[in-house]
């Protein structure tokens, strides 16, 4: 008890060791609290990208292919599933983009996370739920099956499908609520299956979706009303968020999404196709996008 | 015969495979698309928890690990049935889990490495197999003596000997040996010891006894069998419930026994006389200790040379079956939950008192893992409020069933009631049902069809039906009206040939729409009605072809498509009315409807969910198959939504009945009050 109220009278008075005792506490007290809080805190946040599509299109082989570097037999997907990969050494990750090539030194690549989501109409909300929701979403990639858009209901599917992706992105871009504009998630549309006999190449399936998308634009502008109009206080839907692209444009074209942020590229990959090129593994075509984009 | 099995992961990546013959992967496909996704197939149907799904003359069996998200299919012909399938899922389940489910919890594993498990699989085929229709990888014929092995654990024995050396020997006994079997025993019938009952027989001929025991080469496999023919001897013949096997001779041999035994010799001539000579070949006609010392001693020879002489594989082989009876034991051992000790494990007021207390804690802190008596109370508690929303009674349970299997044994998550996540998980169930697979867009596919290249254009063609009173006629108007404003023509006909003022009514109607139309200058439309009293399939037939005017009065040009859309009204009919309904078969046919959407009113109780059955399973076309992929009509229009307010569960109702989507709702009584189904406005609703 002595001891205590000695050792407080020392410390309330104003001599010099107590002061500078009670300046290191005060100063180093909140830096430690910072540096634990900040050590758990921290998980760095994997670049993710989101592989969505109609179903069948290959997306649930494309993400064994890019993972593991052979695709696995897949049946339809009923739930998402996430893989953790790295740039293969072929590809160059857009910070590499001014190294020179003679620059030896060792590079880690940087390893990405992909989201895989089913794409049965009745499990597209995973892919729209990722879409918006706010993670380190750095691109998206909509696997389409070459060989089924020659056909008038695959192209159908496809094109509505895309259609809701588009628009999704367009209004997250103009719709934000702070001035700052959202950062824009690049898209690579990729045309699967290019090895079956009957599948479309890569422009020719650009084409035709571009047209496929403005006959949809077109019917949805004068659909009939949704049953939840009126539901949410945003006022009347303005007819001109709700249209895709260049508002009036006559036809639609995917340059016209470039002023939303959205900028979209066409490549053609086959899963189990061989590979083609030397030195070059299958997919290498989405590698180097991802690259690209990371 | 197993034609596949494969195992794979509900994000759909095949971890394993075995194929013995070539399937495609569309069955797997589609039992992962209409059971699992669309939920076709009502759930728990099926023995022992197995179910079963049928396509394209291919049976699939499946069970499901829900912890670790996967999925074991076994896949074989119709034709057969194939009773060990539910315990072979059983035990694979069993015992991949156990063996690669660690591994597969961990996030991000798209394979795991199966190599071991390919001689896993292949034992326990071999021991669940009931043998006849088991595939042999060895030669022996399996016609006669083997196919009617009682199930016995004779799997060590084939896999290690396939003893052809005693093949040819065995054949020769085959025949008088059947007719063992026609003398009254029941399901063993190779050149095994069974004592038959009435034993008037010879002694058996030496030679024939010695090379017999010989003969049975695999010794253990004769003595093994013997026993468990032994202990069947008393059960029924040949309960294995195999209908395709071949030999199926003997059965009728045995029907027979009652009559008097037809005897057959070597030549297929029957013999008749005497039922004496050389019948019983088996070597019990000494029975006696020899005999026993010697099964015994064959027995002992038998396990050591298992032991050593194949190695590692057996080793595994014989943990295997131990392994395999717990888990077989334990999946048919009914579950007792013994959860009436969870609570009440403290005696006394403070005990019950001080738990009571730590549970309401973990309900609002989170992080408690629900067992069924949690989720119990809080699900009635949800079902009656589902109940209150006009969701039939039915739609309610399988909903709340569908949360329950869904939410057992999982944690909730941090400062989440269990409250809060069985609303969660309501609402995703509700939002999954409620979505349609390809939602309608009906402008794009009248201008495909209309738009066909030249002969193949043709007029679109909608009818509605409905019991009577829900809003058919009015609904059909505002649809017309939706179809004008987009520049179609539009073709309405009086399909109802028998309420007094149905004509005029649509006359009116189309009176008001052209009146409307012309103001805008938009569309054409106009009424097509034979009056009353004539059939209402060829009505419609005669309108679909006025409409589509084919080349008949053509002055200059083919016959032009006169209308673009045909509407088609019918007469309401109540729904338990079987005459009534069955005119509704001969009009789908005739008409050919490229769209049927059945009106059902936003006030009806549970009534909807007969209405929307017995509607659904009318339209079949002329080879007995239901429409539009077996589900008979294209949508649901769901009448009268501004009179319920909040209490819009007809919706889950009519769709929980037959799996079609909604496709309109009316909500009012004018022109314009069609509007689409947007998903999360009737969630809302429902879940408000």
């Amino acid at each position: 008890m002595k001891k205590l109220e000695d050792w407080l009278t020392w410390a309330l008075s104003p001599s010099i060791s107590a002061i500078l005792v009670t300046l290191i506490f005060s100063l180093t007290l909140p830096i430690l609290i910072h540096t634990y809080l900040y050590k758990r805190a921290v998980a760095k946040e994997l670049p993710t990208f989101l592989l969505l599509g109609p179903s069948g299109a290959g997306k649930t082989s494309l993400l064994t292919l890019l993972a593991n570097g052979t695709p696995s037999p897949t049946h339809t997907s009923q739930a998402p599933q996430t893989a953790i990969c790295q740039l293969p050494s072929t590809t160059r990750s857009s910070e590499d983009k001014y190294r020179s090539e003679n620059d030896t030194s060792s590079r880690s690549q940087p390893s990405i996370q992909l989201l895989d989501t089913p794409g049965h109409g009745k499990l597209r909300h995973h892919a729209i739920s990722s879409l918006t929701f706010p993670t380190a979403l750095k691109g998206l990639l909509f696997v389409v099956d070459s060989a089924v858009l020659s056909s008038a209901a695959g192209l159908t599917e496809t094109a509505e499908f895309l259609y809701d992706v588009l628009l999704l992105l367009q209004k997250r871009h103009t719709q934000g609520k702070t001035s700052k504009t959202p950062l824009a998630i690049p898209v690579l549309l990729v045309a699967n299956k290019q090895d079956v006999f009957t599948s479309l190449p890569a422009g020719l399936v650009k084409s035709k979706l571009e047209e496929e998308l403005g006959k949809v634009r077109q019917t949805r502008s004068k659909g009939l009303l949704d049953s939840g109009i009126g539901m949410d206080d945003d006022g009347e839907a303005d007819e001109e968020s709700s249209w895709l692209g260049e508002y009036g444009a006559n036809g639609f074209k995917f340059a016209q999404m470039r002023e939303h942020g959205v900028d979209l590229e066409v490549v053609g990959t086959s899963t189990s196709g061989e590979g083609e090129g030397e030195g070059e593994g299958r997919g290498h075509e989405c590698w180097s996008w991802i690259g690209a984009n990371v | 015969m197993l034609d596949g099995f494969e195992i794979l992961t509900t994000s759909g990546i095949v971890l394993w495979r075995r194929h013995y013959t070539p399937i495609s992967s569309n069955l797997i496909d589609s039992l992962v698309r209409d059971v699992f996704i669309e939920e076709k197939q009502k759930p728990g149907g099926g023995e022992n928890g197995a179910p079963s799904y049928k396509k394209d003359r291919y049976t699939l069996r499946w069970t499901s690990a829900k912890d670790v998200g996967l999925v074991f299919v076994a896949v074989y012909q119709s034709l057969l049935h194939l009773s060990w399938i539910e315990s072979l899922l059983t035990a694979v389940k069993g015992l991949f889990t156990k063996a690669y489910g660690q591994e597969l919890k961990t996030p991000h594993t798209l394979k795991v490495n199966t190599a071991q498990w390919d001689p896993t699989f292949d034992a326990l085929v071999n021991r669940l197999d009931t043998g006849s229709t088991r595939r042999q990888s060895d030669t022996i014929d399996s016609e006669g003596p083997t196919e009617l092995t009682p199930p016995s654990s004779s799997a060590g024995d084939d896999a290690d000997e396939p003893p052809p050396v005693p093949a040819p020997l065995f054949r020769k006994p085959a025949i008088p040996t059947k007719r063992d079997d026609v003398v009254g025993d029941s399901t063993s019938t190779d050149a095994t010891p069974i004592p038959t009952p009435d034993t008037s027989r010879p002694a058996t001929p030496g030679h024939a006894a010695s090379h017999l025991l010989t003969a049975k080469g695999g010794p253990g496999k004769a003595s093994r069998r013997s026993r468990k023919a032994q202990t069947f001897n008393a059960s029924a013949p040949v309960s294995s419930g195999d209908e395709s096997s071949a030999g199926r001779n003997l059965k009728g041999g045995a029907k027979t026994a009652a009559k008097g035994k037809r005897r057959w010799d070597v030549d297929g001539m029957a013999i008749e006389g005497d039922d004496d000579g050389v019948l019983d070949y088996s070597a019990s006609a000494t029975p006696g200790p020899e005999n026993a010392e010697r099964e015994l001693d064959v027995a002992d020879v038998n396990t050591s040379q298992m032991g050593s002489r194949t190695g590692k594989g057996q080793f595994v082989l014989k943990d295997l079956d131990d392994e395999v009876d717990a888990i077989l034991a334990s999946s048919s051992k009914p579950q007792q939950q013994s959860n009436a000790t969870d609570d009440s494990t403290g005696s006394g007021l403070l005990a019950s008192a001080s738990s009571r207390l730590t549970s309401l804690f973990r309900n609002v802190v989170g992080g408690k893992t629900l067992t069924k008596a949690d989720l119990q109370l809080p699900l009635q508690q949800m079902q009656t409020h589902l109940l209150s929303k006009n969701v039939a009674p039915e739609a309610a349970t399988r909903l709340c069933q569908a949360v329950e299997t869904d939410l057992l044994d999982q944690k909730t998550a941090n400062y989440t009631s269990i409250e809060s996540t069985i609303r969660d998980s309501m609402t995703k169930a509700l939002t999954r049902m409620l979505t349609p697979t390809s939602s309608l867009d009906l402008l794009r596919e009248v201008t495909s069809v209309t738009s066909g290249q030249g002969a193949l254009a043709r007029p679109y063609v909608i009818s509605i039906v409905g019991v009577n009173g829900v809003g058919k006629s009015t609904n059909l108007s505002k649809i017309a009206f939706f179809l004008l404003q987009n520049h179609f023509r539009v073709l309405v006909v009086a399909g109802d040939t028998f309420r007094s003022g149905a004509v005029e009514q649509l006359r009116v109607h189309v009176r008001n729409l052209s009146a409307l139309s012309q103001r805008e200058g938009v569309g054409k439309v106009e009424l097509f009605e034979k009056g009353y009293g004539k059939d209402a399939a060829t009505v419609a037939r005669d309108a679909v072809a006025f409409a589509t005017n084919k080349g008949t009065q053509a002055p200059g040009g083919s016959g032009q498509m006169l209308y673009d859309v045909v509407l088609i009204d019918t007469a309401g009919r109540r729904h338990n009315d079987s005459r009534l309904m069955s005119s509704l078969t001969k009009f789908g046919q005739l008409a050919n409807p490229d769209k049927v959407f059945m009106v059902g009113e936003a006030l009806v109780g549970t009534d909807s969910v007969a209405q929307a059955r017995n509607f659904a399973k009318e339209f079949v076309d002329t080879k007995g198959k239901l429409r539009n992929n077996g589900v008979g009509m294209d949508g649901f229009i769901i009448s009268k939504c501004d009179t319920v307010g909040d209490m819009v569960g007809t919706l889950v109702s009519m769709v929980h009945a037959t799996g079609i989507p909604v496709v309109f709702l009316g909500v009012g009584q004018h022109y314009g009050d069609l509007r689409g189904l947007n998903v999360g406005w009737a969630v809302d609703k429902l879940m408000k």
